[in-house]
């Protein structure tokens, strides 16, 4: 069964299906989130979120809508409503003095790339959008055109603004990297 | 070429989403401009940085707790849908119940005002012509006074008492036999009123106007008012009367007989 036909008998009411949605996509949402949150633990909170919004929301999933997309949205949605709760997040920046508390697994400060650190530090002084359009396109290696869907605009667009996020991590990267 | 510009092309190159012609250029560009070969070094190592940064494994527990709190949405989705009313929904429902009702209440009102307002002109109006007809029939000095009174009666809708009583005095008591037959007149338009009806079986004994007592007959006949039988005995056989009202009288009996 594909993800729409999947979503489609949620809506119908048969919930039981959305068990196989969350394998499919816990992964990607987690991964999403922590990338973006810089935190495991949050990202784990906020991914049981996405998929109980699918849940509740499920009337408003549009039938023949990408399912990829509508549940990137609601991602979205919950990170940006848990920054807005919690008024935790200065301006569009992530707290980078606190971040090495905060990084995943594989990120023990002895062993991390320092690569790896430079790049999360140059990431963390983009704005919002463009550290989303980042870790999608390029961590999680969505298409444009799917980007261009989850942020509703054209994939014209999303080219010009993630080369321009790329051109600004770099300058970045290589600031930090002199300090 | 501004940097930007640059940026965008060489991570073009670099993605390989160039064209041969655009690939050319670039290439020259790296063998010929230190700037543009060092961008294109920055460039390649940001995303070459990106792309090795590997995915994460959620925790166990994640999947644990979602897969219970999802049997807690099927089982409240079983449930019997319930409104759940917070103190603002009540608020909210009590608001909108006080204006339809408030609303509805306040245009009752008005317009029960409204009518009781028309009703009563209407009332005072009614008592006003009444009063000026009855001052009519009751001017005893002018004719045409209590004749244009009895006209004006018989236009009305319905009779009170008092009408009845004053036509009534005018049937027997005024000078002129068009007056008293125009109180006649306005008498039969309400001869279905029981007050009436025996307003002119009275009048039929004490009337002593010819022309009006063959009126009187006629009407009371044509009444089917068989009370009146023994009257109209008595007057067809009084000498003193005139015999166009003793035979009227005569005919009324085999009428009603």
């Amino acid at each position: 069964m594909t993800d729409e036909m999947l979503m489609k008998a949620v809506k119908d009411g048969d919930l039981q299906q959305a068990s196989l949605l969350f394998e499919r996509y816990n992964k990607r949402i987690f991964n999403f989130l922590a990338y973006l949150a810089s935190d495991r633990v949050l990202a784990e909170d906020l991914t049981q979120n996405v998929f109980l919004r699918v849940i509740r929301y499920r009337t408003s999933y549009r039938e023949g809508a990408r399912f990829e997309g509508w549940i990137y949205q609601i991602s979205r949605n919950v990170l940006a409503d848990h920054y807005q709760g919690q008024k935790r997040h200065r301006s569009q920046f992530i707290d980078v003095e606190n971040m090495s508390d905060t990084l995943p697994d594989n990120t023990d400060a002895a062993e991390r790339d320092e690569k790896e650190h430079l790049l999360q530090r140059a990431m963390a002084r983009l704005t919002e959008e463009q550290r989303q359009l980042l870790v999608l396109t390029r961590f999680q290696h969505r298409k444009y055109e799917e980007v261009a869907q989850i942020m509703n605009t054209t994939v014209a667009n999303i080219k010009v603004k993630v080369h321009r996020a790329i051109g600004q991590l770099r300058e970045h990267y290589f600031t930090l990297e002199k300090i | 070429m501004e940097t930007n510009d640059w940026d965008s092309l060489l991570i073009d190159y670099i993605d390989q989403n160039l064209s041969a012609a655009d690939r050319g250029k670039v290439e020259q560009a790296l063998r010929s401009d230190n700037a543009v070969r060092m961008q294109y070094e920055q460039l390649r190592e940001i995303l070459q940085a990106m792309e090795q940064v590997g995915e994460q494994e959620p925790p166990a527990r994640m999947t644990t707790s979602f897969n219970a709190r999802l049997q807690e949405e099927i089982r409240a989705a079983k449930q019997p849908r319930t409104i759940s009313l917070t103190p603002t929904v009540y608020r909210v429902a009590a608001a909108i119940a006080l204006l339809v009702l408030g609303g509805g209440a306040g245009y009752w009102i008005s317009r029960h005002q409204q009518q009781q307002a028309e009703l009563e002109a209407m009332q005072r109006e009614m008592k006003a012509t009444q009063e000026m007809l009855m001052a009519m029939l009751d001017n005893d000095l002018s004719a045409s006074q209590r004749l244009q009174g009895a006209t004006v009666a018989l236009r009305m809708d319905r009779a009170d008492n008092d009408l009845i009583t004053v036509l009534a005095r005018t049937l027997t008591d005024a000078p002129t036999t068009n007056v008293r037959l125009a109180a006649l007149d306005a008498l039969g338009k309400f001869s279905h009123e029981r007050p009436v009806r025996q307003a002119l079986i009275k009048a039929l004994s004490t009337q002593n106007d010819p022309l009006v007592q063959i009126a009187l007959i006629r009407m009371l006949v044509d009444m089917k008012e068989k009370t009146i039988l023994k009257e109209l005995h008595r007057i067809s056989t009084d000498e003193q009367l005139l015999n166009e009202v003793k035979d009227e009288a005569h005919a009324g009996i085999l009428r009603l007989s």
